[in-house]
């Protein structure tokens, strides 16, 4: 049996396969130690954790302890001079005419920074030499009297030579054993030393909490009798042994979202597509990601909570647009959704929980689109005369009736989340129109193919489940692992064969590092420069496969360059202008030994045939009303159509059809153009 | 026509959206440390007869006038001649532009045959030719300070990729690559902006797209009116100074009135001391957008978009011949500390009407410090803009060491400096304990830079203000503190005035010092909390606190 246990925000999900047999249980997370949920999430579904053959966990644990400031206490070390980079940060504000700005806040006090004198340059040769004795001989007592969990140590240009970062890492762990210490070039060798140094501090920050919670969890995980494989998700996608997580936290910080998108890159590959748009439509958010060939876009860095992160993850785009979003007319008249949501309390007004202002949710059910007996399988009462008396003002101000302005508000829903998934297409160089979308989340079936024809595209494949699919993602993620490293030249003859010795080290390196996990067999490399033209700061991926490797010259790599800057910036440069290599990544992956299958858990609850819907004209038409697991395979209904699930509706507007297929995947085409 | 609600709300919505993508290319495939990594460039989306609909949020003081200057160019074309291959070009500080430096680019939008729009994008120029790389200190006249390009219509076809206009200003510059690196993103920029002008023609129709703009305007202006409205009429006065002319004459003294009718608000300049022979001198395109950024900092939420419909709503009176609107062809390179002189003078009058919506005066300068070093026949060019700290509000701290209100540019990383540059390093990147104004709320903190000089032959350039007179403060708090340039040569320690330029020697220590914010409302209001955290994280020194809040001291222990 392989089971997976995503921890969220309100709920932790459960999903466990076994010889094609599927359990799905959703109970409440305890944030306060999640560690509890998880535990009781496997009670509820009666797992006998003796008979797990593969375990894998995600958390938002990093993430909370970040954001509710629940981390480690930390002590920040850095090369003389530079004592105040984490508050100092880049000197620009995020809202330019905000007289009262406030920076992000780091995660240490300016108390707890330290100066060491050292000094290398950016080629790695030392200018001032580190005298680790008398470094530590001053630090040591300072750290012990100021408390510390751990310790980050960020040296300028480390990510040239970390000579001196791991001398001190080194001799503070002599003298101060019980403290974790984190030297930034271990966490990321890139280039820029406040990013470095925030992503440094926040890895220190959040691994001591990591460490005990995985130990915690891991004993009780033991004493019910469970021996078998263990693993963690992290940003990028991939899982990784969990006493690998315990030493590299930082990794783990998007893990949530990135699950999702993996089991939604798992159910499209079954539809026979790799070119999906993934569109998780939550509560108060909804993340896209762009994924081709099978490949989510990876981003080298993200922030959180206003603080770069420099570590590899999922490219997210994510919008505050959810079903609890609010809607509401400016102080100019226009009418705006979010990113206000009413959140869980009180909700919206149709959840009769004494929500009085109309959200996304209450346009659905005002449309016909969410019908009040069929939420969340008839468990939950729906109010629908609150969420017409939420939504009169807006229509009063409008000029509208309330179903009409129901339909505004979620038309500019989806034009909202539609410039999210710009963000990661159009604006990155890919057509959408090129894509299938694949929505899940309690709330993305239901706006999918409208955003689908805002977009054009021409399929929308729902998963199965759709509102469990993150914990899914768990169990049908490979091992992977994404290493960079910043090594800067022009290209000229000499580059191939130093892109080629620089990627057998990485190769190397990461084959090393993965045989550590006891993983040795099968393992695939992907490669990456991150390239730009000489006088850029911003460098543009440039993917080499082993076959472009190998038969790499100066002129390709320049070609391969000036195709991909063009896709991005619409030119390619001037003719002879020099080009530089800044860095590469090297992921390294493991597949499954085999897939889980997925399938739709049965809903037993009757459903009329048909309800009725307005449409976004106006007009109201009678939809047809289907429980989605009981579809005839391969059969299409015509829309309008809702077709609903345990955990979610989808809904197919006039002009769409779908049908179920043989891995219960519902897809929605287009029958009208 | 009319457009439905609907539509309005989604276009609006997708221009602000172009035209931060234009922003956000435009920053991200520059060449030059000014514009890839301090930011400092913007960009927009006209109408078609050039008034600005949305700009990327970049820098307030490039924002405020991109559709005035365009209106240059309007004045010496035909609009309608305008084709498809056309584009103007333009950077004169005396037919509606900035400082030379500050060179803009207007590319039309056309759906089908109809011009619908333009792209419009200006960025901060590294060195623009002069009489010294980057920064001509002792420019007595505009000619002096770089190439002039008046408002002038240019093809796209003839003029660039190797034609004339590339090719002069090619010759012009002095760090080719990248000045041309970064022309070229501004192309690519407008570029970009009308093809997403273009795709939203090809989707709703160019009508509906032209409607949406002219809407999106009256929307900011009824927001803007209505904010206006909300504050006390009545006529506000107030001051602030410049230290100096950089000659050793000053302090120049810069007057606002701001009159507050209903929803109508005008600033008028008179008061303010005449021009200057040094490149303190404001454009009046300065003056205006330094104007609306402070009216709109003061008045409005930030969420109301910045377009013509802000401008339209603002009455601004510059007296001919001040230091904020000079004759030809007086020097204008270091405008930007005479409009932050204007910002504050509104700012100070405005906190007569509502003393709850502005701030106390910030450090509010723009200290422009220029190393180059000539090596082998090439130029070395390291131009670094620092801000200081804010002034305080009535319930918070001002924010410490950041850019001041108008700009918004970003550090350079000391680790990409040193991939850049080989005749120099920075040796220190601090902030200054006890370096703000006291109050019920504190100035944000200054702080101070230094650069090792590594060779010979290397010059030093700043423009810079405050180095004799301190921000103001508000009700009761404490004035902010000043700034200061020196180079240490062994034992000995050289003193740079605020406008100054010297020649460098290998070992030599530059050290910029950057002022403080002001405080707002008295000391005595201070909590102990916050003095205690600023003694904590040795912000406020021990001593300064026993001198300045003795009492909550004592109430503390």
């Amino acid at each position: 049996m392989r089971v997976g246990v995503e921890v969220g925000g309100t709920f932790t999900d459960l999903v466990a396969v076994d010889e094609g047999e599927i359990q799905i249980c959703k109970v409440p997370s305890t944030p306060a130690s999640p560690d509890i949920g998880a535990l009781a999430s496997l009670d509820q579904a009666g797992i006998m954790l003796a008979g797990v053959g593969d375990l894998v966990h995600g958390s938002t644990v990093a993430t909370n302890a970040l954001l509710e400031r629940k981390g480690a206490k930390v002590a920040f070390v850095v090369t003389r001079g530079f004592r105040d980079i984490l508050f100092l940060q880049r000197h620009d504000r995020r809202n330019i005419y905000d007289l009262r700005y406030k920076r992000p806040s780091p995660v240490v006090e300016r108390a707890d920074c330290y100066e060491v004198a050292e000094r290398i340059d950016a080629s790695g040769t030392v200018i001032a030499a580190l005298d680790v004795e008398a470094a530590v001989a001053e630090l040591a007592p300072k750290l012990r009297a100021g408390g510390y969990d751990s310790v980050a140590i960020c040296l300028l240009s480390s990510y040239a030579n970390a000579a001196h970062e791991e001398a001190l890492r080194a001799a503070l762990n002599a003298a101060l054993p019980e403290m974790l210490v984190t030297a930034s070039a271990d966490v990321t060798r890139e280039f820029r030393e406040f990013e470095r140094a925030s992503t440094a501090t926040l890895a220190a920050y959040v691994q001591p909490v990591i460490d005990s919670y995985l130990s915690r969890l891991d004993r009780e995980l033991v004493a019910r009798g469970f021996s078998s494989r263990f693993s963690i998700m992290q940003s990028n996608g991939g899982r990784i042994p969990a006493r690998a997580m315990r030493r590299n936290a930082i990794s783990a910080l998007f893990s949530g979202p990135a699950a999702g998108v993996v089991g939604a890159i798992r159910q499209a590959e079954r539809a026979g597509t790799g070119n999906v748009i993934t569109f998780d439509m939550g509560g108060t958010s909804t993340d896209v990601c762009l994924v081709t060939d099978g490949k989510p876009g990876i981003s080298p860095d993200t922030e959180l909570d206003g603080l770069p992160v420099r570590t590899p993850v999922i490219d997210i785009a994510t919008v505050g647009a959810g079903g609890g979003s609010l809607v509401w007319i400016d102080d100019g008249g226009m009418l705006r959704v979010g990113p206000r949501s009413a959140g869980a309390e009180p909700g919206p007004a149709c959840y009769g929980k004494g929500g009085t202002k109309p959200t996304i949710t209450d346009a659905h059910v005002l449309r016909g689109t969410i019908r009040p007996e069929a939420f969340l399988g008839g468990a939950m009462e729906i109010d629908r005369a609150a969420a017409e008396r939420a939504f009169a003002p807006i229509a009063h101000a409008l000029g509208l009736s309330i179903p009409e302005a129901a339909s505004a508000a979620l038309r500019l829903s989806v034009a909202n989340i539609v410039r999210a998934i710009q963000l990661v297409s159009t604006e990155k160089g890919n057509d959408p129109r090129d894509y299938a979308l694949v929505p899940y989340g309690g709330a993305g079936p239901l706006l999918a193919a409208e955003i689908a024809d805002e977009m054009q595209l021409d399929r929308v494949i729902v998963p199965p489940n759709p509102g469990v699919l993150s914990a899914y993602g768990l169990i049908a993620s490979d091992f992977s692992k994404i290493s960079a490293i910043t090594r800067r030249f022009v290209v000229d003859g000499d580059a191939p064969a130093r892109i080629r010795a620089t990627h057998a080290e990485m190769e190397a390196a990461a084959r090393a590092d993965f045989a550590s996990f006891g993983l040795t067999d099968g393992l695939g490399f992907e490669f990456v420069a991150d390239m730009r033209f000489v006088g850029q700061a911003f460098e543009v991926p440039v993917e080499l496969s082993p076959a472009t490797l190998a038969g790499l010259d100066a002129a390709k790599l320049e070609e391969l360059f000036q195709q991909a800057h063009h896709r991005i910036f619409l030119h390619g440069g001037s003719k002879g202008q020099k080009i530089e290599v800044v860095g590469f990544r090297m992921t390294v992956s493991r597949p499954l030994e085999s897939l889980p299958a997925f399938r739709e858990r049965a809903n037993a609850a009757e459903t009329p045939k048909e309800s009725p819907i307005v449409l976004a004209d106006g007009n109201a038409v009678s939809a047809a009303v289907r429980a989605a697991a009981s579809l005839t395979l391969d059969a299409p209904v015509a829309g309008p159509a809702l077709i609903e699930g345990y955990s979610s509706t989808t809904y197919v507007p006039p002009g769409w059809q779908v049908w179920r297929d043989a891995d219960d995947n519902l897809t929605m085409t287009r029958t009208a153009k | 026509m009319t457009v439905s609600p609907i539509d309005y709300a989604i276009l609006s919505q997708a221009i602000l959206a172009a035209a931060r993508e234009m922003g956000a290319k435009l920053v991200r495939s520059a060449y030059s440390t000014i514009l890839r990594e301090a930011r400092d460039g913007s960009a927009a989306i006209l109408d078609r007869d050039g008034n600005t609909v949305a700009q990327a949020e970049l820098i307030p003081m490039q924002l405020g006038t991109i559709g005035l200057v365009f209106q240059a160019c309007a004045r010496e074309y035909d609009l309608d001649a305008v084709g498809p291959d056309d584009f103007f070009v333009m950077n004169d500080a005396y037919s509606g532009g900035q400082h030379l430096q500050d060179v803009f680019f207007f590319h039309p939008i056309f759906a089908g045959d109809r011009r619908v729009g333009f792209a419009a994008s200006v960025a901060h120029h590294l060195d623009i030719g002069g009489g010294s790389p980057g920064l001509s200190v002792h420019a007595r006249d505009v000619h002096s300070e770089g190439i002039i390009i008046p408002p002038t219509k240019f093809s796209m076809a003839r003029d660039w990729n190797g034609g004339p206009l590339e090719r002069i200003l090619r010759a012009n510059v002095r760090a080719p690559l990248q000045t041309m690196g970064d022309f070229n993103a501004q192309i690519a920029a407008n570029r970009i902006g009308a093809q997403r002008i273009g795709e939203m023609c090809a989707r709703y129709g160019a009508e509906t797209v032209e409607a949406v703009m002219a809407e999106f305007q009256a929307y900011t202006e009824r927001r803007v009116r209505a904010a206006i409205a909300e504050a006390p009429d009545g006529t506000y006065t107030g001051e602030a100074v410049l230290d100096d002319d950089g000659l050793g004459r000053g302090p120049i003294r810069v007057r606002s009135t701001v009159t507050i009718a209903g929803d109508r608000i005008r600033v008028d300049y008179d008061g303010t001391d005449p021009q200057v022979a040094t490149y303190l001198n404001a454009p009046l395109a300065g003056t205006i957008s330094a104007t609306m950024s402070c009216v709109k900092s003061v008045l409005t939420s930030p969420d109301i978009p910045f377009n013509a419909g802000l401008t339209r709503s603002v009455e601004v009176e510059v007296p001919k011949g001040s230091i904020l609107n000079p004759h030809y062809p007086a020097p204008v390179r270091a405008r930007m500390l005479s409009c932050y002189r204007a910002f504050n003078a509104t700012m100070n009058a405005l906190s007569q009407a509502v003393p709850e919506k502005v701030i106390a005066n910030g450090f509010d300068c723009t200290t422009v410090a220029c190393l180059s070093w000539l090596n082998d026949g090439a130029y070395s060019v390291y131009l670094e803009i620092f801000g200081g700290g804010y002034g305080a509000s009535a319930d918070e701290d001002g924010c410490d060491a950041i850019d001041s209100p108008m700009s918004n540019c970003a550090n350079t990383p000391v680790e990409a400096v040193d991939q850049d540059y080989a005749f120099f390093r920075v040796e220190e990147y601090a902030l200054t304990p006890d370096s703000f104004g006291h109050g019920t709320a504190r100035g944000g903190t200054g702080f101070v830079k230094s650069y090792r000089i590594l060779r010979d032959g290397a010059t030093v350039a700043l423009y810079g203000d405050r180095f004799t007179t301190a921000p103001q403060p508000l009700f009761g708090g404490a004035p902010g503190t000043t700034a200061a340039c020196e180079i240490r040569r062994g034992d000995e320690v050289i003193s740079l005035t605020s406008k100054d330029m010297k020649e460098l020697r290998a070992g030599d220590l530059v050290t910029f010092r950057l002022g403080g914010g002001a405080g707002y409302g008295p000391v005595s209001g201070r909590s102990a909390e916050r003095i205690a955290e600023d003694l904590r994280n040795g912000l406020l020194t021990r001593e300064t606190a026993e001198r300045v809040y003795p009492a909550q001291l004592v109430a503390a222990e």
